[in-house]
């Protein structure tokens, strides 16, 4: 009963709540603005998280002064006409953000690429949103150089409980739309770092983005580059929106790999470079450093012009702040850094206790036939939690409903019992061959300090030999799943509150409940795959044989042979022409018989039956006498 | 008129057809129904005549195809064929600070080893991978062995995981070492677990790791890293007490798709050669170009590296003659028969994971090749990078080179297709001799009937012959044989307060003891035997077939000894002694026999200095353990060779003994003395 609440609290978390207090305060602000911000937070293990976020926020007023852009980008504020877009996320992620050691990221993303939009207008139908869901893709494609244009809907879906809407819609209810999909294959480099530098309003000229060099950007452990763009409209009044972009970067650095022998660290050891100003156009640009946790062992020099501390359900987090844009007042050009100095010889390594909620995903199963698909969500919490777990299964592994299981243990066990979890939600929509991905969400509780394991059976489909891809035996990628829940403490904790949009607004954040969403490993499933070097060698091969046989098999199957022997013919001159003449006139009659026979055969009508068995005899008796005719001449 | 004379028909000698008969040939054209190639032609009857000549040629051919193999033109020089491992093509960084570090971390374990006489120093493990900042976790695993009163016994592997930074966990590549206590009966291998920890401490620092790499530590030789198998690929399954024996459980953590395993045996950080192991179970190998790629990078780093590499006393030459790579050859022949992984890399092929076995034997003293102890093992580690970099490299899985393939010499291999004749030549005499049987079967009945038009007596003669009793009888000697897999395991047996290996033998000898006397019991009625012997014929060719596919070597060890005993079988020989000793042959070819003389054999090797008696009573307990053993390792890691002897070998052996006996019904013989031959 309480579980069914609570699930059903966590699935109504409407838009329209959250954000009453906020259209007030902007009621009459027509300007736009820019934030830079930088957050580096230690991690345990040796890491470094450090988060940049660039926040465009654009109050435009009517509609149509979004053809007049200035700080926002043309492009994304014609999407939001074009497209009917309401709400959008984009990431670009290379890695796995490790939850047991690292704790919460403050944005989530996926590996690879992965995509999802809110839809809304008044007249939109759920295939127009299907089409124009495929033409943002293609337009994100374009814009940030990614694979994005390989979204359609054969790996997309539309979410039904897990993601719920962060935007606001003016007056008018219309109906929302969500799509979603994934490309874990996606690999995210400098290509991609460059298009989305240039979204900001200073690019890479000046500001906190000249830190991002892909030399170094790309020497992390994860990476991930995210667009979110949102609506924020007055219900009452049309005319009254902001339209936000958050850009954000979200790196960890492993200090192991910087080739140093402390655990020392600076702006210039992660960047390549320090600091050489900030962006002119920015409100405010600051740079945010965790001093408790693991960041207490530092010291910081210079030390921080503030601190600020900040409680969060329970859980208090202590930030050193440095404004650029004072550090920067005086004239003359300088350089900025930050050096984290650590303790010096050999600290020990404190343990980090993992956080309440994580999950894994592995395949189960050998051979290239069937596996299943396990999904391992952990609960640390002395309290059971909601879990929602979405998962999309491309069309060529196919899901089988009836043998999804949920199998729990205490956490502190190794062996799954059989005792099973029921499920309190349920929503499945099985894929299709080539057209649609399995879509599968499963809500429950998940007692305290437990696992659960969600299994369920597939089998790996025989493709056509042109959809494998270049390098077929690396196998196929299933992307990972999503993972939603409540958590009833902040331990961890540091994503934006829903109306938040700068990193100090997670300050002193605390609510009732904290939505929190995670990202599973992808898979490598290798599907049954053909030697490719046979097929070429084979068709070829076996094409021959079959034309060069067909042309004898065919004669041999529907001709009559008949061997005629020269050896009666007699060596006399004047002789010899009497016998050709007289053979050219007995053969005749029988050469025609041979090819009317060949004609009763192709054409098969009956009334010639008897005609066609009088020729045979005489043809056998031929035959016969040749056979004489062949002994005579042996003997 | 046409005439046959034909010395293999009893009663008359001579008969002639009508010219009738010659007639309808060249007409009817049908292909496959053309009645030219019908049951007895002069073809047929001539190859009849020669039935055994022929089959012993087929036999010599394949004997002498194999023997041939070992010479230069039969066989290739070895190349890469996966380019992306391109092998050496990185500068090796690890330098001698790594081996101070392994030359330490020995040091270290060697004063763990004293206390932990017979356990591993799990403590110490898991601190130094903590220590070089890997994930590290323990798995649990439970065997509950099946005999002797179902005792439990308890292990744990360790192993840190080394997360790649340019990957998401999607797709990993296992380093494991064995430990082995002190109290161990096999070799000594303690430097594997320290020169596996200097690798992981030289790659945490290293970023371009594009699969996870998975540092494992496995004891119970080939019993932890199943278990550790097992749980990586089945950690969901949920075991009920009864019919389980390994309990694996679920792992913590995992590392995606496996791609490769390197399995690394050191006996000491003074290296004198690597012999690189690639069994795997039920003779299964690794793909050609993981073990070139070991080749290639050893050979670069400078260290003797070979299959079966032998020390340096008794290396004779570099140069392969003839006689080596023939014994080469059947070296590995031997190893793969019996299905048991030569190290604990056989374990991963059956999860299609390619693994070998990197096994570095000891300096011995004396040797006139001096080395600084302080740099000893740095050729060896820089090889172990080589590989880890070239394996790092893989874009797709081992796809490409042969799966199937024996090694001639280090850089000599024959691969499947040209082997595979000599299989098939061995086994096309058990085809031919069917043949010809079946095609010569109704011959005499020609001779009672001149008038052939009428009704093809071949055909009648053929319906009537006892298909159904046959069946049955071909089903109770598969079921006798199958019993041998089941019986041991029973719950009441196993609870009889005897030794496994007394157990299994006794089962075996009533099982053997049943096969015995069946044809006893069981006698075909007419034309049974007949056809009883084409049968046998044709499930002995084709399931040689198919588990020469398999495991080659298993295919053509019982081909070869096999073979001329089934083709000098004959049930209607009248020659007494002819009879007695295809008898005494068959006998001796029973599957215990030949395990026994095996062992013996296997034993007088080992202890020549034992007396013939002492001798004899040895090799009877080692073949209780052996097939023991075969038993265990069939439950418990699916080697499948004591199921095929006892289910596919035991009763094509019953089969034989009763052709050899060539007992019949008796109210038929007199009537017709079939001669086949």
């Amino acid at each position: 009963m309480l579980a069914e609440l609570t699930l059903t609290l966590l699935l109504l978390l409407s838009p329209l709540a959250l954000g009453q207090t906020q259209i007030h305060q902007f009621q009459y602000q027509t300007d736009e603005q820019f934030h830079e911000e930088l957050v580096v937070r230690p991690l345990a293990g040796d890491h470094v998280n450090t988060y940049f976020q660039f926040t465009t926020r654009w109050h435009y007023g009517v509609h149509k002064n979004l053809y007049h852009t200035q700080l926002t980008p043309r492009v994304i504020a014609e999407i939001l006409q074009t497209y009917d877009v309401r709400e959008l996320h984009i990431g670009l992620t290379q890695g796995l953000w490790r939850y047991e050691t690292w704790g919460y990221p403050i944005v989530e993303a996926t590996g690879g690429a992965e995509l999802w939009a809110w839809f809304s207008s008044p007249n939109l139908t759920d295939d127009s949103v299907n089409n124009q869901w495929m033409r943002l893709a293609n337009v994100f494609s374009g814009i940030l150089c990614a694979s994005l244009n390989f979204v359609d809907n054969t790996n997309s879906i539309a979410p039904k409980h897990i993601f719920r809407p962060q935007f606001m819609e003016s007056g008018h209810r219309s109906q929302q739309f969500v799509r979603y999909a994934t490309l874990p294959r996606e690999i995210v480099c400098t290509e991609n770092l460059t298009p989305w530098k240039k979204l900001l309003p200073c690019g890479s000229a000046s500001g906190l983005a000249t830190l991002l060099n892909s030399g170094y950007v790309h020497n992390t452990k994860y990476h991930s580059l995210g667009v979110k763009v949102r609506t924020l409209c007055d219900s009452d009044d049309p005319n009254n929106c902001i339209v936000e972009l958050t850009q954000t970067a979200n790196l960890v650095y492993d200090l192991k790999l910087l080739e140093q022998s402390n655990t020392d660290f600076s702006l210039r050891r992660l960047f390549g470079m320090g600091l050489n100003g900030y962006c002119e156009m920015a409100n405010s640009s600051k740079i945010y450093v965790q001093r408790n946790e693991q960041g207490e062992r530092f010291q910081l020099t210079p030390p921080p012009q503030e601190e600020v501390l900040s409680k969060v359900g329970g859980h208090s987090v202590l930030f050193g702040v440095y404004d650029i844009q004072q550090q920067f007042e005086g004239p003359g050009a300088r350089l900025f850094n930050i050096a984290w100095l650590g303790p010096k010889g050999n600290s020990k390594r404190e343990h980090m206790s993992p956080p309440p909620l994580y999950a894994h995903r592995y395949l189960l199963g050998n051979g290239q036939k069937h596996g299943r698909i396990a999904t391992e969500v952990t609960n640390t919490h002395y309290e059971p939690l909601p879990v929602v777990l979405m998962e999309l299964v491309p069309w060529y592994v196919h899901a089988y409903l009836h043998t999804l299981r949920i199998s729990s243990k205490p956490q502190h066990l190794y062996e799954y019992t059989t005792n099973e979890l029921k499920y309190s939600l349920l929503h499945y929509a099985p894929g299709k061959q080539r057209v649609l991905p399995t879509h599968l969400e499963i809500g429950f509780m998940l007692p305290a300090r437990s696992s659960a394991l969600i299994t369920i059976e597939v089998d790996y489909l025989l493709l056509k030999w042109l959809e494998y891809p270049p390098d077929a035996n690396h196998g196929h990628y299933i992307g990972s799943a999503v993972i939603s829940s409540q958590l009833p403490i902040g331990r961890n904790y540091t994503a934006l509150p829903l109306e938040g949009y700068l990193f100090q607004d997670s300050f002193n954040a605390s609510r009732t409940a904290y939505m929190l969403t995670l990202r599973t490993e992808a898979l490598i499933v290798s599907l049954p795959t053909p030697d490719f070097s046979m097929p070429y060698n084979v068709i070829c091969l076996a094409c021959t044989v079959v034309a060069l046989a067909f042309g004898p098999i065919h004669s041999v199957a529907t001709k009559l042979i008949i061997v005629e022997r020269q050896t009666t013919i007699p060596r006399n001159l004047l002789r010899k022409i009497v016998h050709k003449l007289t053979t050219r006139f007995s053969r005749r009659p029988a050469n025609s018989a041979v090819n009317e026979q060949q004609n009763d055969e192709q054409n098969g009508k009956g009334k010639e039956k008897e005609k066609k068995k009088e020729q045979e005899k005489k043809q056998l008796d031929q035959t016969e006498n040749k056979k004489f005719c062949d002994k005579q001449a042996h003997m | 008129m046409v005439c046959y004379s034909n010395k293999t028909l009893t009663v008359p000698a001579n008969f002639c057809l009508p010219n009738g008969l010659w007639k309808q040939e060249p007409v009817k054209m049908g292909l496959l129904s053309d009645p030219s190639i019908s049951t007895h032609n002069k073809l047929v009857d001539s190859l009849a005549k020669h039935m055994r000549k022929l089959c012993y040629v087929f036999y010599t051919a394949g004997v002498v195809w194999f023997m041939c193999l070992a010479l230069p033109e039969f066989n290739h020089g070895t190349y890469l064929s996966e380019n992306a491992l391109s092998p050496g093509l990185v500068y090796p960084e690890i330098r001698i600070d790594s081996n101070r570090l392994a030359l330490q971390l020995l040091e270290e374990l060697q004063r763990e080893r004293k206390e932990h006489q017979s356990t591993t120093p799990h403590a110490w493990i898991l601190g130094k991978f903590n220590e070089f900042g890997l994930e590290t976790y323990i798995h649990n695993y439970t065997l509950r062995y099946p005999f002797g009163g179902g005792k439990e016994f308890h292990g744990k592997n360790i192993y840190g995981i080394l997360r790649a930074p340019r990957i998401g966990s999607t797709e990993g590549i296992v380093f494991s070492a064995p430990y082995r206590p002190p109290s161990s009966v096999h070799d000594d291998i303690s430097a594997s677990v320290p020169v596996l920890l200097t690798f992981a401490e030289f790659a945490r620092r290293k970023n371009y790791w594009a699969k996870d790499l998975v540092f494992l530590v496995t004891e119970q030789e080939q019993l932890g890293m199943q278990a550790w198998l097992e749980a990586y690929h089945d950690g969901d399954k949920k075991y009920d007490t009864s019919s389980s024996y390994l309990v694996p459980g679920n792992l913590p953590a995992r590392a995606g798709a496996l791609q490769a395993a390197v399995n690394i045996e050191v006996e000491d950080l003074e290296i004198d050669y690597v012999d690189v192991k690639i069994e795997g179970l039920n003779g299964k190998l690794p793909n050609l170009d993981m073990f070139n790629l070991v080749q290639r990078i050893m050979a670069r780093e400078g260290v003797t590296s070979g299959y079966k590499q032998a020390p340096r006393k008794k290396r004779r030459t570099n140069y392969s003659t003839y006689e080596q790579n023939l014994r080469q050859m059947l070296a590995m022949l031997s190893a793969q028969t019996s299905g048991v992984p030569s190290g604990n890399h056989g374990l991963f092929h059956r999860y299609r994971i390619d693994a070998l076995t990197i096994s570095a034997a000891k300096r011995v003293t004396n040797s006139n090749v001096k080395s600084n102890p302080s740099s000893a093992a740095v050729p060896f580690l820089k090889a172990i990078e080589g590989i880890s970099r070239s394996l790092n490299n893989l874009l797709e899985r081992f796809h490409q080179s042969f799966f199937f393939y024996l090694i001639v010499h280090n850089d000599r291999y024959v691969s499947i297709g040209d082997y595979m004749p000599a299989l098939v030549a061995l086994i096309a005499c058990g085809f031919v001799k069917a043949y010809l049987i079946w095609s010569t079967l109704d011959a005499p009945e020609h001779t009672s009937q001149q008038d052939a038009d009428t009704n093809p007596p071949a055909v009648y003669l053929k319906l009537t012959l006892p298909y159904g009793s046959v069946l049955i009888y071909l089903t109770v000697s598969v079921v006798i044989g199958y019993m041998g897999n089941v019986l041991p395991l029973q719950k009441y047996l196993i609870s009889l307060p005897i030794g496994a290996g007394p157990l299994t033998v006794a089962m075996l000898m009533a099982i053997n003891l049943a096969g015995f006397a069946l044809p006893f019991f069981l006698v075909l009625p007419f034309g049974g035997l007949e056809l009883l012997h084409i049968s046998l014929l044709l499930i002995y060719s084709c399931a040689l077939i198919v588990i020469g596919l398999l495991n080659f070597a298993l295919g053509f060890f019982v081909a070869v000894l096999s073979m001329p005993m089934i083709v000098a079988l004959d049930p209607n020989t009248t020659n007494v002694t002819l009879r007695g000793l295809a008898r005494l042959w068959t006998l001796l070819l029973n599957p215990v026999v030949v395990i026994y003389a095996v062992v013996l054999v296997l034993t007088f090797y080992q202890f020549p200095e034992l007396a013939f008696q002492q001798l004899l009573l040895r090799a009877a307990t080692a073949a209780m353990d052996a097939v023991t053993f075969a038993l265990i390792d069939s439950v418990i890691y699916g080697n499948w060779l004591y199921f095929v002897a006892c289910t596919v070998f035991f009763p094509l052996w019953i089969a034989c003994w009763t052709l050899a006996l060539g007992r019949r019904g008796d109210n038929t013989i007199s009537k017709t003395k079939l001669k086949t031959n």
